[in-house]
C-alpha cells in the first residue's frame, strides 16, 4: 500500500529524533571517540531512513523502502551500547547486530523486497535473527563487559547473570561464528546472483549490491579480527563507514532510475526524428536500456501480431528471460513489447515509456497492418496464379486425353473406311479427302490451343529446349541465350516461359522486328528473362491485355517486370523472377 | 511385318492393331505403358515397334525413354513414335542417336492408311522417317543473317524437305513425278549450295541435312 505523506513526514521527524536522542546518548556516554561515533551514527542512520523513505514514496509495492527505514532504526538502538546508563547501553549492547542482520535481509531480498521461494535465505534470515538476539543474550548473561567489578566505571550489564569468562568466550564464539558464516553466504549469494542476472537487472542492483558485498567482507573481516584479539587494531570505526556506504549506493540504484527517467524525455525527442537508428524498435530498446526487446503489432482484423514487416509474429511464453507488455491505447490493443523481466522492476518507467510511444506504435502498427495486408494480397496473387497455372495443365491434359485422342481415332476409322472402299474410290474419294482434311484442320487447331495453354516440353525438358521449340515457330529469327542447364522451379520456368512467349508473339504482331534476342540469366537467386527486338518500338505496358498480363503474372510471385520501348527503338521487356 | 503397338489409350491402341492387321502386318503385342511394351518386345522380337510418346505413370515423354532403351539393347527393332503435338525438339532428340530404323509420325497420319504402312514399312527396313510438319517447321524457321536456303529453287526445297523425312532418291522421284536421275541432280545442287559434303548413304544424307536445319 502507498505511504500518505503523513506517514512519511511523521517517519522522517521520528528518525530525526531518535537520531538526536542517540547521538545526545552518544556524547554524554563514556566513549574516547564520542564525536566521531555520533556524527558517522547520524550519516548513515538518517541516510538509510531517508533513502528508505524516498524509495518506499517511489515504490510503494516494494518492501524494500520500509525495510531500509527499519534497517536505519535498529542502526539507531545500536548506538545505545556507547550510553553511560545502564539500561540503556543493556539495551543498544544486546540489539547490536540486529541492524547487521536486517541488511542482510535487505540485501537477500533485493530488488523484489521479498525472499521469494528461496528456502536458504529465509532459514539464513531467522538463523541471523537467534544469533544476534537468542545468542547474544546468552552471551550478554555471562560478560561483564569489564564493568562486572563493584565500583567500576561505565554502564553496567542489567542482563548479566554470572560473570563466566569461559561461558562468555564460547557464547560470543558461538555468535560471531555463525555472524561470520551468515556474512560469507551473503556475500556468496550476492555475487552468484549479480553473475547470473540478465545485463538490465545487472546495471539495477550493480551499485547496490557491490557496497552489500563490501560491507559483509568489512564485517566478516573485522568479526575474526575481534576474535582473534584485534591483530588489525580497532576496526568499529571503519566496519561503520562502510556501513554507511550501503543507503549511499542505494540512493545511487534509486538515482539511476531517476536518470531513466529522462530517457523517457529522450525517447519523446527521438521519435519526433524521422529516422531514429533502429528505427521505433531501436528507440525504444534505447530507452528501457534492453538492447533484446522485441515489437509486436496487434491485427485486430485477424486477432493476431505481426513483426514491423507484417509477418506473422507469435508471442513469447512468458519465462525468466522474456516477459510482454502489452500497450494500449485509447483502451485499444495496439502493441506488445516483448523484454526481459528486470525491466518490470521499474513500472513507472516502462509505463512512461508505453504512454510516450503510444501514437508511434499505432502508427507503426498501422504500417505494418498495411504490410501483412499486402503480403497478403501478394500471396492471394500467387495463389490464383499458381491456380490458374494447375488448371491449364488440367485442361491441357483433358484436351490431350479425350478430345485429341477422339479426333485421331476418327480420323483412323476414317483411314479404315477408305481402305475398304471398293468400287466407289471416284465418288467418294474425294469426301473422304475432305473430311480428312478437316480433321487434320481441327487436330491442328488443338495443338495450337493446347500449346499455348501449357507446353509438356517445358515440363519435361526444361527451359532451354521448351524456348528452342517457341523460337522455331517464332516468325523472327530468334538468338537464344539461355546461360544455364539446371532447372528451376516450376512456376520459375513457367512465367520465363510464359514471358518469352507472349512477348515474341508481341514481337511476331506489332513489331516489325528483323531479330530477336532472348537472354535468360541468373542472379542471386533469381532468373532474369530479357527479351530485345529491333523493331519500332513504342509499346505501352499499360495497355492491352498482353503486357499487362505479362506484368501481373511476374509481380504476382514476387518478381519485377520493366518495359523499355523507345519509338524506332526496338522494345526490350525484361523480368526478374524469384526461383522459390 | 511384326510389330508391337504401344499407347496407353484403348480406342488408339485397339484402332492402330486393326488397321495394321488391315494393311497385311502381324500385330505380335500391345502395350498400355513403356514398362509393358519393354516386356513385349523382349518376349516377341518385333520388326517394328510402333510407340505412343507420351504414357503413364508420368504422361511425358516415357515412349521416346523407351524407343532409346529398345535402341540399346534390341538394336534389330526398329521405332516408330508417334505424337500428337509437332515437337521438334523431341523428333530431332530420337534421330540424334542415329537414323537407321527410327521415325516420328505425327498422330494424324493414322487417317491416310497408305502414309501409315509405308512409313512403318521404311522404318522395319532400316530406313527412317521424319514427320513432313516437323520438317516444314525446321525448313520454314527464320534464321538470322544469310539464310543459304533462301538460294534453293522451288523444287529444290520440295527435294529437301523429302531428303529431311527420310525417302529415298526413288521415293522422292515417284513423289514429285521426276525420274531418279533428276532427283540425283537436284540433291546434288542442294548439297553444293548449303556447302554439304555429298554423301550416297541414305543416312548420312538424313543427318547432313538434319544437322543443318537444326542449326
Amino acid at each position: 500500500m502507498a505511504p500518505t505523506r503523513a506517514v512519511l513526514w511523521t517517519t522522517a521527524v521520528l528518525a530525526l529524533g531518535a537520531g538526536a536522542v542517540v547521538a545526545a546518548l552518544v556524547l554524554t556516554g563514556y566513549s574516547d571517540e564520542a564525536v566521531p561515533l555520533a556524527l558517522l551514527g547520524l550519516v548513515s542512520g538518517w541516510s538509510f531512513v531517508g533513502s528508505g523513505l524516498v524509495a518506499w514514496a517511489r515504490r510503494p509495492e516494494n518492501r524494500i523502502g520500509p525495510m531500509l527505514i527499519l534497517a536505519g532504526f535498529t542502526w539507531f538502538l545500536a548506538g545505545l551500547q556507547f550510553s553511560d546508563i545502564s539500561a540503556v547501553f543493556t539495551a543498544g549492547a544486546l540489539r547490536e547486530n540486529v541492524f547487521i542482520v536486517v541488511v542482510a535481509w535487505l540485501l537477500l531480498a533485493f530488488p523484489n523486497g521479498d525472499l521469494g521461494r528461496s528456502r536458504l535465505c529465509r532459514t539464513m534470515v531467522v538463523v541471523g535473527f537467534i544469533d544476534v538476539i537468542g545468542v547474544a543474550a546468552v552471551h550478554m548473561s555471562f560478560d561483564d563487559f569489564g564493568g562486572g567489578s563493584p565500583g567500576a566505571e561505565g554502564p553496567q550489564n542489567l542482563l548479566l547473570v554470572g560473570a563466566d569468562d569461559t561461558f562468555a568466550a564460547i557464547a560470543l564464539g558461538v555468535q560471531r561464528g555463525v555472524g561470520i558464516t551468515l556474512s560469507v553466504l551473503t556475500i556468496v549469494i550476492v555475487v552468484y546472483r549479480w553473475l547470473t542476472a540478465s545485463p538490465p537487472m545487472r546495471r539495477a542492483i550493480a551499485t547496490v549490491l557491490a557496497a552489500g558485498a563490501a560491507t559483509f567482507a568489512a564485517l566478516a573481516v573485522s568479526s575474526a579480527n575481534d576474535a582473534t584479539g584485534q591483530p588489525l587494531g580497532e576496526l568499529q570505526p571503519f566496519v561503520w563507514l562502510v556501513f554507511a556506504t550501503v543507503p549511499w549506493a542505494f540512493l545511487a540504484g534509486l538515482m539511476r532510475v531517476r536518470l531513466a527517467r529522462t530517457a523517457v524525455a529522450e525517447l519523446v525527442v527521438e521519435l519526433g526524428a524521422p529516422d531514429a537508428q533502429g528505427g521505433l524498435r531501436g528507440a525504444l530498446a534505447r530507452a528501457l536500456d534492453d538492447p533484446s526487446l522485441e515489437v509486436a503489432y496487434w491485427l485486430p482484423g485477424h486477432e493476431r501480431y505481426v513483426d514491423v514487416d507484417g509477418r506473422a509474429f507469435e508471442l513469447p511464453v512468458e519465462s525468466e528471460e522474456r516477459t510482454v507488455t502489452f500497450v494500449e491505447r485509447e483502451g485499444r490493443r495496439i502493441a506488445a513489447l516483448i523484454h526481459d523481466p528486470a525491466l518490470r522492476e521499474d513500472h513507472g518507467l516502462l509505463d512512461s515509456v508505453c504512454a510516450a510511444a503510444a501514437l508511434a506504435l499505432e502508427n507503426a502498427r498501422l504500417q505494418a497492418d498495411l504490410k501483412a495486408r499486402l503480403e497478403e494480397l501478394r500471396a492471394s496473387r500467387a495463389r490464383i496464379v499458381e491456380a490458374a497455372e494447375a488448371e491449364r495443365q488440367r485442361i491441357e491434359r483433358n484436351l490431350h486425353d479425350g478430345t485429341q485422342q477422339r479426333l485421331v481415332s476418327i480420323a483412323m476409322t476414317l483411314g479404315l473406311a477408305e481402305s475398304k472402299l471398293a468400287g466407289d474410290r471416284e465418288t467418294v474419294g474425294p469426301i473422304v479427302d475432305e473430311a480428312r482434311e478437316a480433321l487434320a484442320a481441327a487436330l491442328e487447331e488443338l495443338r495450337e490451343l493446347s500449346r499455348g495453354i501449357h507446353p509438356g516440353i517445358l515440363r519435361e525438358r526444361g527451359l532451354r529446349p521448351a524456348l528452342r521449340q517457341l523460337a522455331y515457330r517464332a516468325g523472327v529469327p530468334v538468338e537464344l541465350d539461355v546461360v544455364f542447364d539446371d532447372r528451376l522451379p516450376e512456376q520459375t520456368e513457367a512465367t520465363a516461359y510464359y514471358v518469352v512467349s507472349e512477348s515474341l508473339a508481341n514481337v511476331a504482331k506489332y513489331a516489325h522486328a528483323t531479330a530477336v534476342r532472348v537472354k535468360v540469366g541468373q542472379t542471386d537467386g533469381r532468373a532474369i528473362v530479357e527479351v530485345a527486338d529491333d523493331g519500332v518500338g513504342g509499346a505501352d505496358g499499360t495497355r492491352g491485355t498482353g503486357l499487362r498480363g505479362l506484368r501481373d503474372r511476374v509481380e504476382a510471385i514476387g518478381g519485377q517486370f520493366s518495359l523499355a520501348s523507345p519509338p524506332g527503338r526496338g522494345t526490350i521487356v525484361r523480368a526478374e523472377i524469384p526461383c522459390a | 511385318v511384326r510389330v508391337v503397338v504401344a499407347d496407353d489409350s484403348v480406342i488408339l491402341r485397339e484402332g492402330l492393331a486393326r488397321l495394321l492387321v488391315e494393311a497385311d502386318f502381324e500385330v505380335a503385342g500391345q502395350a498400355a505403358n513403356a514398362r509393358e511394351l519393354l516386356e513385349q518386345v523382349e518376349a516377341e522380337q518385333p520388326d517394328v515397334a510402333i510407340v505412343d510418346i507420351r504414357m503413364p505413370p508420368t504422361h511425358t515423354d516415357e515412349g521416346l525413354q523407351a524407343a532409346r532403351e529398345i535402341r540399346a539393347e534390341h538394336p534389330g527393332v526398329a521405332i516408330l513414335v508417334l505424337s500428337q503435338d509437332v515437337q521438334p525438339e523431341y523428333a530431332l532428340e530420337l534421330l540424334a542417336d542415329g537414323t537407321e530404323g527410327v521415325g516420328y509420325l505425327l498422330k494424324d497420319r493414322v487417317s491416310d492408311l497408305q502414309e501409315l504402312t509405308t512409313s512403318v514399312r521404311r522404318v522395319g527396313e532400316g530406313g527412317s522417317v521424319l514427320d513432313p510438319s516437323v520438317v516444314a517447321q525446321l525448313v520454314g524457321r527464320p534464321r538470322r543473317g544469310d539464310n543459304p536456303l533462301d538460294e534453293l529453287t522451288e523444287r529444290e526445297r520440295e527435294v529437301l524437305e523429302l531428303i529431311a523425312q527420310g525417302r529415298s532418291n526413288k521415293a522422292i522421284g515417284e513423289r514429285l513425278f521426276i525420274t531418279e536421275h533428276t532427283v540425283e541432280k537436284h540433291v546434288k545442287n542442294i548439297f553444293a549450295k548449303l556447302r554439304l559434303a555429298p554423301s550416297d548413304d541414305d543416312h548420312r544424307r538424313v543427318l547432313a541435312v538434319l544437322t543443318f536445319l537444326s542449326a
